[in-house]
């Protein structure tokens, strides 16, 4: 069976998942959103010092929802935040997926000492509550979109590395992998021609699913004050409406769209997600 | 029963170890000083001593205690009692660390009778009826043994306040009973009680309720909240306080070493002017203040009238043309990229004020060709690098008192830390010979016109060598319930404050009023407040959730 034929009857069987579609089309849109964002808000429009709108007014006609305590257009910083926060969750989970799988595929591949070494490593950042962690590493490291990537990345990888490890001791069990390394296949030709294209579908299905964690966490850490001060990310738009007092001011319009476009996105990452992994999870 | 909300927590109960402003306020409700300040004017009054003589070469002082005063376990105050106090800090160190700059220059203290004390200085002081020291029984304090170890947590704590503290449960509340033994009469009312919020949201939602009656510190956000509520009155004042960036002068010790790695380029005058230029004062106080402050421009608060000083013909109006002409010929030209250099401004993450004026400073900055690398950082890290010197800009801010002495004081070449990086309680690290030279002048200056004279020469001298801009003295904002107090004393008469008086004022003259039906409080904002709690929770939860569901999915 040729990959590509392969690669044809898997976008069949994702087509036929109705959810996982519309997650797709809600991330197509968001990503659109977040790459035309600079068409939307004009250079000014969000620069504190030269907006001239008055602090918390109501969604209406100037301001389709309202604006913020300095009087920034609540919509554009939502567009403007949708970039910040699909990089933020797409770089974290490319990090913590990558760490996984290679931690995961040395591990497999090796066994011994080194793979023993690895899992208890593993074991150990499992075990770790994951958020304290992260809070703890954006304290001591510079506040920073760096920070944040690095956090989530660092404390969302064991779970991908214990599945992909488990994915490589099935396939290196295999008959065909025995022949290759009976015909002279080194650690670098059964790693890279059978063990990796066997476990990419599974590292795919789990980035898009991190992705999900990944916005969630960064919305959570921003949410706490712990992102990057200058950058508009809805976490961060959540932070500055507790901060500057959305609350007694009764401003909705400042807390509820950044929430529930972060439930949005999420959602549609996880049925995304849930849709791929039915389509590539070997039948048994 | 009066209920104050309180955020902060008390350091210490023992005056002698007590520096937060919460904990001081609590100690002016228990002890009386020498001298204190009117409500009306602030000027000097009574305190423990009713009369005070100053030797023609002003370095004695004598002060009378009066009969009749007692403490509250009803033993007689007496000249012993303030002896004892000062005595007590001129020879143990630990009963410096809070209020000891008040008797660094304390030759002697004695009290040949038990009426009269007589304080001898070394060199000339004008601060000797501004002593806010808290003077302690001495029957009381004789047993105390090791100050640093000493709560003085011995309910009821012997005072000579109009207040004696009976109970205090760290984090929950303190509670504070009427002295019915003070000498200017007892308070209008029985109990005093300090309840503990985790922050002033709740504290301000509290007061709409009506559990509380009154709170301070509010942000202008709250503070407009509670326009036209019912029961609750506003009470705008003039406040203490001074907001300011500070700029790195080039930071040294006492001994001239440089310590720190502040940006060469701040070491120039020029360059710190122009930074100064560019801000736009007005806009700061208009849309981050939301209007509750003043423009700032020297050290002293308007508050305290005449050491106020405004800058008149000198003052640097906002003018970014002019700050890039001045960035041009101070020798630091545009880059390729529009920028000159960086710098870095670091704030406190969590305090509205700086969140929000860090994003006006890095776009006015920007303007004139300077990038802004803002690092907002817990309280612990914000001190660490303002006492270390590793910052270039840096938000910070004092409350004064009502003799400039301190806040001028923080500005001069001695309080530059020692060769160790210890010591000192430098604001800025700024050393200036011409601001030295009037610091000492003013502080042995006895004619008060021209020690005024004097100390806005010297703020004058600040505003023009710029070691930090005052961005703007902010309003104190309060709110009390009117349906349960009538009245409040406020410091000054008028557009002072209620709490953080340099007094206990507030708290001494309130008056209840009748009580009528509670107040019903906004169910909305309540369930707005969960909504948040709630909103918040959800995001940990679910990534928790999603983090166990990907384990969950291995296992498979």
């Amino acid at each position: 069976m040729s990959v590509f034929s392969r690669l044809g009857e898997r976008r069949a069987g994702f087509l036929a998942h109705r959810a996982g579609v519309a997650g797709a089309v809600v991330l197509a849109v968001a990503a659109l959103v977040s790459l035309l964002a600079p068409l939307f808000v004009p250079a000014d429009a969000l620069d504190v010092t030269r907006v001239t709108a008055d602090a918390w007014q109501p969604p209406g006609a100037g301001h389709w929802l309202g604006t913020d305590h300095t009087g920034r257009s609540v919509a554009l910083l939502m567009v403007q935040g949708t970039g910040t926060s699909l990089f933020v969750g797409l770089t974290a989970a490319v990090l913590s997926v990558g760490i996984g799988t290679l931690v995961g595929v040395v591990s497999g591949h090796f066994g011994g000492l080194l793979a023993g070494a690895l899992l208890r490593v593993t074991d150990f950042f499992l075990v770790l509550p994951a958020l304290v962690l992260a809070i703890a590493l954006s304290t001591v490291l510079p506040r920073g979109l760096g920070t944040i990537i690095l956090a989530i990345g660092l404390t969302s990888w064991p779970s991908t590395a214990r599945m992909v490890r488990a994915q490589t001791l099935t396939i290196e069990a295999r008959p065909f992998v025995e022949r290759a390394r009976a015909l002279g296949g080194g650690h670098a030709h059964v790693i890279g021609r059978h063990v990796l294209p066997s476990v990419v579908p599974l590292v795919l299905v789990n980035a898009t699913l991190a992705v999900a964690s990944a916005i969630v966490a960064e919305s959570t850490l921003a949410f706490l004050g712990l992102g990057d001060p200058t950058r508009i990310s809805w976490g961060a738009m959540l932070h500055q409406a507790q901060l500057h007092g959305a609350v007694p001011q009764r401003a909705w319009w400042f807390l509820l769209p950044p929430g529930l476009a972060i439930v949005v996105v999420v959602l549609a990452f996880t049925l995304v997600g849930r849709a791929l992994e039915a389509v590539v999870t070997p039948k048994r | 029963m009066l209920k104050v909300a309180i955020v902060q927590q008390i350091d210490s109960l023992n005056p002698f170890l007590a520096v937060f402003q919460s904990s001081t306020e609590i100690g002016r409700l228990m002890y009386d000083y020498l001298t204190a300040y009117t409500a009306a004017d602030q000027s000097v009054t009574e305190g423990i001593a009713n009369r005070w003589e100053p030797s023609p070469d002003k370095l004695t002082w004598t002060f009378t205690v009066p009969d009749g005063k007692k403490w509250s376990d009803g033993q007689p105050i007496t000249a012993h009692d303030v002896a004892f106090t000062y005595d007590l800090m001129l020879t143990d160190e630990v009963a410096r660390t809070a209020n000891g700059s008040f008797v660094t220059n304390f030759e002697s203290v004695t009290a040949p009778d038990d009426r009269t004390v007589v304080i001898r200085t070394k060199t000339p002081q004008v601060t000797m009826l501004a002593l806010d020291v808290p003077i302690v029984p001495r029957h009381v304090w004789e047993k105390a043994g090791s100050i640093k170890d000493y709560a003085n947590d011995r309910m009821p704590v012997v005072g000579s306040g109009p207040f004696v503290l009976t109970e205090h449960v760290p984090g929950q509340f303190i509670k504070l009973k009427a002295n019915k033994n003070y000498w200017r009469g007892a308070p209008k009312y029985d109990e005093l009680h300090f309840v503990y919020f985790q922050n002033s949201d709740a504290a301000v939602q509290a007061l709409g309720k009506g559990e509380v009656d009154l709170v301070n510190r509010m942000a202008p956000a709250q503070f407009d909240s509670l326009e036209g509520k019912a029961g609750v009155t506003r009470n705008k004042a003039q406040g203490r306080r001074f907001t300011e960036l500070m700029i790195n002068p080039g930071a040294q010790t006492r001994t001239g070493v440089p310590i720190g790695d502040g940006a060469p380029q701040l070491k120039d005058v020029a360059v710190r002017r122009a930074i100064a230029q560019a801000i736009d004062l007005d806009a700061l106080v208009q849309r981050v203040n939301l209007g509750y402050a003043v423009k700032g421009a020297g050290l002293v608060p308007p508050v305290f009238g005449k050491w106020h000083w405004q800058p008149g013909e000198a003052e640097r109006r906002f003018d970014p043309a002019a700050a890039n002409a001045a960035l041009d010929a101070a020798g630091h030209p545009r880059g390729a990229d529009g920028t000159r250099f960086g710098l870095r401004l670091i704030g406190r993450a969590g305090r509205a004020y700086d969140e929000q004026a860090s994003e006006y400073l890095k776009r006015s900055m920007s303007d004139i060709g300077i990038a802004l690398d803002v690092r907002l950082v817990s309280d612990n890290q914000l001190n660490e690098a303002t006492t270390a010197a590793t910052y270039d800009l840096a938000f910070s801010g004092w409350s004064t008192n009502i003799d400039p002495d301190f806040v001028l004081g923080l500005h001069t070449c001695a309080q530059r830390p020692g060769a160790d990086g210890k010591g000192g309680t430098t604001d800025t690290y700024f050393c200036d010979e011409i601001y030295d030279r009037l610091y000492a002048q003013q502080l042995s200056e006895f004619d008060e016109a021209k020690r005024v004279e004097i100390v806005k020469q010297m703020q004058a001298r600040f505003y023009d060598q710029v070691p930090a801009v005052v961005l703007a003295y902010e309003n104190a904002l309060e709110g009390y319930r009117s349906d349960h107090f009538a009245r409040f004393t406020t410091q000054p008469a008028q557009g002072g404050v209620i709490m953080a008086q340099n007094g206990m004022w507030g708290y001494y003259g309130a008056e209840p009023a009748e009580r009528t039906a509670q107040a019903q409080g906004s169910r909305w904002t309540g369930l707005a407040i969960g909504g948040v709690l709630i909103g918040g929770l959800v995001l940990v939860v679910v990534w928790m959730a999603r983090r166990r569901g990907a384990t969950a999915g291995e296992r498979e």
